[in-house]
């Protein structure tokens, strides 16, 4: 410890012109045994008191005060790091630090102020006695590695990390640990500064003084070739590539790379690959192309976001249905509903949104006229910035195929998926029918077994789930067509199925979600609310959480592996009917039978948008994308909430 | 069995042995060791672009993680994503500025990759978050731009519509 003040208060010394009242560190310094420090090595950092975070407790708060406002910030993290390390090792490392910095110094910088010479020869020569902080010259550098190195080599001592649920601890505390290097160097100035004792800002008088510091520091624009610091660069998230273009004109230059916008704003804004089932939703990334301005779509993007966060949409209603919409899907180009009338639509996903095809029984045949409620009736809440009602089409100019009644679903159309290839629904007829996509909605195959309503249908590349009224789950081949295996367990209607990998989520009407094995058909996992019916249910991307909907009003989240309630989330006054987790972009879209869809944030399972009485009776299904939420409703119509209406340059987001 | 060494020579002339695989973490030497005969490396390898002390810290980190699976494709996206840098590595990661650029430099020029990346990352997370002032403080950097410029550049960063 000895040795370490010697050096704190060397460094003092080397600037003679500062004047250097004691007082203050002195009290610090004994003040701070008592001081609550929650550090696991603060006993440590206390023989430091030049670059002890503590000072910052203790110390003058005007040090904190508007003149630096940013730097309470940085020291508090600074200092949090600070606690991470080893002691011994903490106290190593900046023996070591210290020691390379000066060797470094005394080589490189060709005419050292001659006070500052012989201050590194002292701590040299104590840096050597304390022997092995650093490494001998003499020995040979090979022995350096089979014997593991003090520092920061020493591998036998793991670093204590405070949380290592949250990845990217370690990434910050290397940062970190780079950046407490620069701000102790800052400190020491700041701390003598501040002596003076007047909140004026002092900052830019010191700029040029870096250069006398202990600590040396690089312009990595300068330093390295330019596709290292593109590489360095294609790491950060885009605001700090947007800073890091102020910074000067080298950095600028560099910052102007598309090569690197297109990787910050692809990595910012993609996913780690979509594992979900049916097509992947849109997820704004613009094309690739030669030429394409990265930096200009994300900007584009970032109002979008904005948009989202202040729940600014426009609203678009498709009508043409005539009874309740059950079930959507949409990708950029189309939007497919299926509704109680038996027929399922296919609309154009842009303006003017005209329904182009009607699959189902022919206009004169359709026999379940159900309420419609008066489209202009308005409930009341946030409402869209702009409402468009297209006109709807006359049903017989649409072109509806399928007459032959063994072609189209003979009840209504209550679930429904599609990719590139296929679509899946599912039926109150009790079958679910595949379509050829590709073929014009073409009829492959009709599947039966179910015993009773077809209430939710999903499907990947191997297998097509089904879940029915008759508490059964059945698991199909999707190529074959052929019942795989049935799932039963569940002691009331199936309401809702997802399916990842091996692994089938189901939700039931007895109140109970079940987590089954496919290739085994066991049920491995009992997820249990209250006894309170489960209308939804959504697997995330990882597989890891499991959320839930019904008619408790709350969405709940489980932990997969576990089956722990992780998450209770509240805001809707009615049954949730209808839940989708954007994995990406860390949404929970849900419709309820309170007529409102509400967006939450999915990591803190807050409430961040409400979209209430968009429509005029119960939501039924919700999905989203990057850019809309497409809802349908009981009373008859889907509305497209679209938060992109309108926003110049939308469209280059599309891929 | 003794383990297969070849020598590798600093700039400052530094002879350092080294196991083959761990060597062979270097793109660069892998290649060579692939390309010549078996014992054509009695004599030092020049690595005449990195110092002894920086060349030391890349076989430390190499001897660490001379057993790691090769990196799996160049799936770019991903790769990004990972910000993650283990424990081991952060606290190699742990040394003055100078050092951690040369660290990375010297991995550049080895390709060496994985640690390029690790590099690369630190650096990233010293700018991560920080105000163009603090980035410029971070690394002595000088403000060049006229007000401007400066004005011009932050102009094009805003969002044209009104809000």
């Amino acid at each position: 410890m000895a040795p370490r003040e010697n050096i704190a208060t060397s460094s003092h010394r080397r600037r003679p012109s500062v004047p250097f009242k004691s007082r203050p560190r002195t009290a610090t310094v004994s003040a701070l045994p008592t001081t609550p420090v929650s550090g696991l090595d603060h006993d440590v950092w206390n023989g430091l008191p030049l670059v002890d975070s503590g000072d910052d407790m203790e110390g003058p708060v005007l040090y904190d005060v508007k003149p630096f406002p940013e730097q309470t910030g940085r020291r508090r993290s600074a200092k949090s790091f600070s606690g991470l390390r080893h002691s011994v090792d903490g106290l190593r490392a900046l023996g070591r630090r210290l020691s390379v910095t000066l060797r470094n110094k005394s080589s490189r910088t060709p005419n050292p102020p001659s006070q500052n010479e012989s201050e590194i020869e002292t701590l040299k020569l104590r840096n050597g006695q304390e022997s092995g902080y650093d490494r001998p010259k003499s020995v040979p550098a090979f022995q350096g590695f089979a014997i593991p190195l003090p520092i920061p080599g020493n591998g036998s001592e793991p670093p204590i990390l405070p949380n290592h649920m949250y990845s990217g601890a370690a990434a910050r505390a290397a940062a970190a640990a780079q950046n407490e290097m620069a701000r102790k160097v800052e400190q020491m100035k700041l701390t003598q500064d501040s002596e003076s004792g007047i909140g004026i800002i002092l900052q830019d008088r010191f700029d040029d003084s870096d250069a006398e510091t202990d600590f040396v520091r690089v312009d990595p624009a300068v330093a390295f070739p330019t596709e290292i610091m593109a590489n360095v660069l294609s790491f950060l998230d885009p605001e700090s590539l947007m800073n890091s273009g102020l910074v000067s004109r080298a950095w600028s230059e560099q910052v102007s790379s598309q090569h690197v916008w297109r990787d910050v704003f692809r990595s910012h804004y993609g996913g780690r690959g979509y594992t979900g089932t049916g097509k992947q939703p849109a997820a704004g990334l613009g094309k690739q192309f030669f030429q394409q301005d990265w930096k200009h779509l994300y900007k584009i993007r970032r109002e979008l976001e904005n948009r989202w966060k202040e729940g600014k949409a426009a609203a678009v209603y498709l009508q043409g249905h005539t009874d309740s919409v059950y079930c959507v899907q949409f990708d950029e180009d189309k939007i497919i509903t299926g509704s109680r009338d038996r027929t399922i639509r296919v609309w154009d996903a842009h303006y003017p949104w005209a329904c182009r095809k009607i699959i189902g029984p022919a206009p004169g045949e359709i026999v379940n006229r159900g309420p419609l409620y008066d489209p202009e009736q308005q409930a009341s809440g946030s409402s869209p910035l702009l409402t468009i009602r297209p006109p709807p089409a006359c049903a017989a100019e649409i072109a509806t195929i399928h007459e032959k009644p063994s072609d189209y679903h003979g009840a209504s159309i209550l679930c429904l998926q599609f990719d590139d290839e296929i679509m899946v629904t599912g039926s109150s007829d009790h079958t679910c029918i595949v379509w050829d996509i590709k073929n014009d909605y073409k009829p492959i195959r009709r599947l039966e077994g179910h015993t009773a309503g077809v209430l939710d249908v999903c499907f990947d590349h191997r297998y097509i789930v089904s879940c029915s009224k008759d508490n059964s789950i059945c698991v199909w081949d999707r190529s074959s067509g052929l019942l795989a295996k049935k799932l039963l367990g569940h002691k009331g209607p199936v309401n809702a199925v997802q399916l990842r990998g091996d692994l089938i989520v189901s939700a039931s009407g007895d109140g109970v979600a079940k987590l089954w094995n496919v290739t085994s058909g066991l049920c491995v996992k009992e997820f249990s609310s209250k006894d309170r019916g489960l209308a939804c249910v959504e697997f995330s991307d990882d597989a890891r959480s499991v959320l839930t909907g019904g008619n408790d009003r709350a969405i709940y989240q489980f932990d997969a592996n576990t089956g722990q309630l992780v998450k209770k989330i509240k805001g809707h006054s009615g049954l949730v009917r209808s839940l989708h987790l954007d994995n990406v972009n860390r949404r929970i879209v849900s419709g309820s039978y309170d007529m409102s869809v509400k967006i939450f944030d999915a990591q803190a399972g807050e409430l961040s948008v409400n979209l209430p009485g968009w429509t005029t009776s119960w939501m039924l299904s919700v999905k989203s994308d990057y850019r809309r939420i497409v809802a349908t409703s009981q009373d008859s119509r889907a509305v497209i909430m679209d938060f992109g209406y309108g926003l110049d340059g939308v469209d280059l987001l599309e891929s | 069995m003794a383990e297969k060494t070849l020598i590798m020579e600093s700039n400052d002339g530094k002879k350092i042995e080294v196991p083959i695989d761990v060597a062979s973490r270097s793109i660069l030497i892998k290649n060579m060791i692939d390309d010549l005969p078996e014992g054509a490396f009695e004599e030092a390898i020049p690595i005449s672009n990195v110092s002894e002390n920086v060349l030391t810290k890349v076989i430390e980190w190499c001897t660490h993680h001379r057993s790691d699976p090769p990196s799996s494709g160049d799936d770019d996206d991903t790769r990004r994503k990972t910000t993650d840098i283990d424990e081991w590595d952060q606290k190699f990661m742990q040394v003055d500025q100078e050092m951690l650029f040369e660290i990375i430099l010297a991995a550049n020029y080895l390709d060496i990759k994985p640690l390029l990346d690790i590099g690369c990352k630190t650096v990233a997370n010293m700018i991560k978050g920080k105000s163009p002032e603090e980035i410029r403080k971070t690394f002595n950097i000088q403000n060049d731009f006229t007000p401007e410029e400066e004005d011009q550049i932050r102009r094009e960063n805003e969002w044209a519509e009104d809000r």
